[in-house]
């Protein structure tokens, strides 16, 4: 779960850094749940099929869909985003195909496969599917980050920054806007593949924006100005910290509200951020500066004084 | 004497208001064009006009006589215009060479996938971009900043920076508007060397500025906007002299 929602964080900063907030992530989610339940309980195509094809399709409904929103830009972009990840609710539910409300059931794990080292994979415990999402987690990780060191990222953050300079030099807001938001779609789509496969059935209701709105506050709480570092911490603490402190399912959104009260008023900058200033260059130097700050730290609990 | 640029009966109207209006205008290749008049002239919007930022209402502009009106910002850059900005406008958060290693966006010529990728031919080339955006900032004074954030830079390096990436795009028509805004004497005289430079390098410059001396000083020919027409174009000497021009500046009365 913290693998999965750290991507969907990912998919966020992504299109962040092109200036773009979206909240049709927890949609693009959906697309690829459906897509690979569809694809493997009614077409009948293998779970490893399945998987790549729901990204793909999320990717063909993302190009459409960023095709008809990007142009807007700004607040606009926001709300049609929020619009669509309403809509895609409506569409699951109505359409007789996508199983009405009550969604689609059954729907296989993936199957078994004869792996070097590992021997014979089956997916009957949760052991096999933690693997399988830290293999997809490190795939999509890898995939962004050849992205963001190429000319793409430096374009993506060109435009972030300022728009019209970078259009000034060149670049087409318009196309690489989009390329960011295919490959956000596909992402989520892959992760919505991977869950379906993983929960075995899929309800439309899992896939609202309010979903998408969980998704921004692991991004936010772990820190935007990191892309990849930032949404795993933000959703391991999101997700591990109630589970921790043993707060019930009905009482979590207030665990949530109070976390984004407290990120808005004490942390703009996540929680890396408060490393930001200990933590700039060469990893050595680095670890003596966590060194340095946890003795610190340390010596100023048993002094009693919080400085 | 050829002309890169030009515009002919141009007009650009916001609702009822008319920020140009039957404006025609050429600008030689290789010459520095200064582009001056009172505030609210239409000076900058004929520069967003030119580079692609507004379609004009009416009008053509061309550039080395194909017709690039209405043509998206992005688009002309890829033919040779680049422009600057009026307020320092640079990627902040970002480092100097990153800064101008990203007005080297059109200049790839390797595959997408191969960039990708990183193979040993997109790295060659990676590397000598890095080494091309050195010798601009170089050429520009700015080598010793190269790592500094370009936030932290003082406002006439920012300036000097914002050049530096337009130059970056290799452009055959660069538009500076304001170049000299803000800057202390030393630093508009350093000014004046780089964009007399930059010429030699072959580059066509025009420039909107409000430095009065500086721009007699440096340009080979000077346009003068009011209301958003051209009421006067000529050497430096002639626009000094020129009547119409002074009263535009100072109102009717200081003609007395």
């Amino acid at each position: 779960m913290v693998g999965m929602n750290a991507v969907l964080a990912m998919t966020f900063l992504l299109l962040l850094r092109t200036g773009l907030i979206t909240i049709a992530i927890a949609g693009f989610w959906g697309v690829g749940a459906y897509a690979s339940a569809l694809l493997s309980v009614k077409a009948g195509l293998p779970v490893w099929l399945a998987l790549p094809a729901s990204a793909l399709v999320s990717a063909i409904v993302g190009l459409v869909v960023g095709l008809l929103l990007i142009k807007k830009g700004g607040i606009s972009f926001v709300m049609l985003t929020l619009v669509f990840g309403f809509i895609i609710v409506l569409v699951f539910g109505t359409f007789e195909v996508f199983g009405g409300y009550t969604g689609i059931y059954d729907i296989p794990p993936p199957e078994a496969v004869r792996l070097p080292f590992f021997g014979l994979v089956e997916f009957t415990s949760k052991t096999p599917f933690y693997y399988l999402m830290l293999f997809l987690v490190s795939f999509i990780a890898l995939v962004l980050k050849a992205f963001y060191a190429a000319w793409t990222g430096r374009a993506w953050n060109a435009i972030g920054q300022g728009p019209r300079l970078a259009e000034s030099l060149g670049v087409s807001i318009f196309n690489y806007r989009l390329l960011a938001f295919v490959i956000a779609s596909a992402a989520a789509g892959l992760m919505g593949s991977f869950f379906a496969h993983y929960y075995g059935s899929v309800v439309p209701a899992t896939f609202g924006p309010q979903k998408t709105i969980y998704v921004h506050v692991y991004a936010i709480l772990g820190g935007i100005e990191y892309a990849f570092t930032g949404p795993i911490i933000g959703a391991l603490v999101m997700i591990v910290v109630p589970e921790l402190l043993r707060i019930a399912k009905e009482v979590e959104p207030v665990f949530t509200g109070i976390i984004v009260i407290l990120l808005v008023m004490f942390l703009p900058d996540g929680l890396l951020g408060l490393f930001r200033n200990r933590w700039p260059s060469s990893p050595v130097e680095n670890l003596g500066r966590i060194v340095r700050w946890m003795k610190d730290s340390f010596r100023r609990v048993k002094s009693g004084s919080r400085g | 004497m050829g002309t890169i640029l030009e515009v002919k009966n141009l007009g650009k109207h916001f609702g009822g208001l008319a920020a140009i209006s039957q404006l025609d205008m050429g600008v030689y290749e290789g010459e520095i064009l200064g582009l001056i008049g009172p505030n609210g002239a239409g000076k900058t919007t004929l520069f967003n006009v030119i580079s692609g930022f507004f379609p004009p209402s009416v009008g053509r502009v061309t550039l080395r006589g194909r017709d690039v009106t209405g043509m998206h910002a992005h688009e002309i850059a890829r033919l040779g215009i680049s422009r600057t900005f009026q307020a320092s406008t640079l990627f902040m958060k970002s480092s100097v060479l990153e800064n101008v290693f990203t007005g080297f966006h059109l200049s790839y010529t390797t595959r997408r996938w191969k960039r990708l990728f990183r193979s040993p031919s997109a790295r060659d080339e990676e590397a000598r971009f890095r080494k091309e955006a050195l010798n601009i900032l170089e050429f520009m004074g700015l080598a010793s900043l190269s790592g500094e954030l370009a936030a932290n830079l003082p406002h006439g390096h920012q300036r000097v920076l914002g050049i530096s990436m337009a130059l970056a795009t290799h452009p055959k028509l660069l538009l500076l508007d304001e170049p000299m805004t803000g800057m202390n004497p030393v630093e508009t005289e350093n000014m004046i060397g780089l964009v007399r430079q930059i010429r030699d390098r072959g580059i066509t410059v025009v420039l909107v500025e409000h430095d009065m001396k500086a721009v007699m000083n440096l340009c080979d020919r000077i346009a003068v906007l009011n209301y958003g027409q051209k009421i006067a174009e000529g050497l430096p000497r002639e626009i000094r002299e020129n009547p119409e021009v002074v009263e535009a500046y100072l109102g009717k009365h200081g003609t007395k």
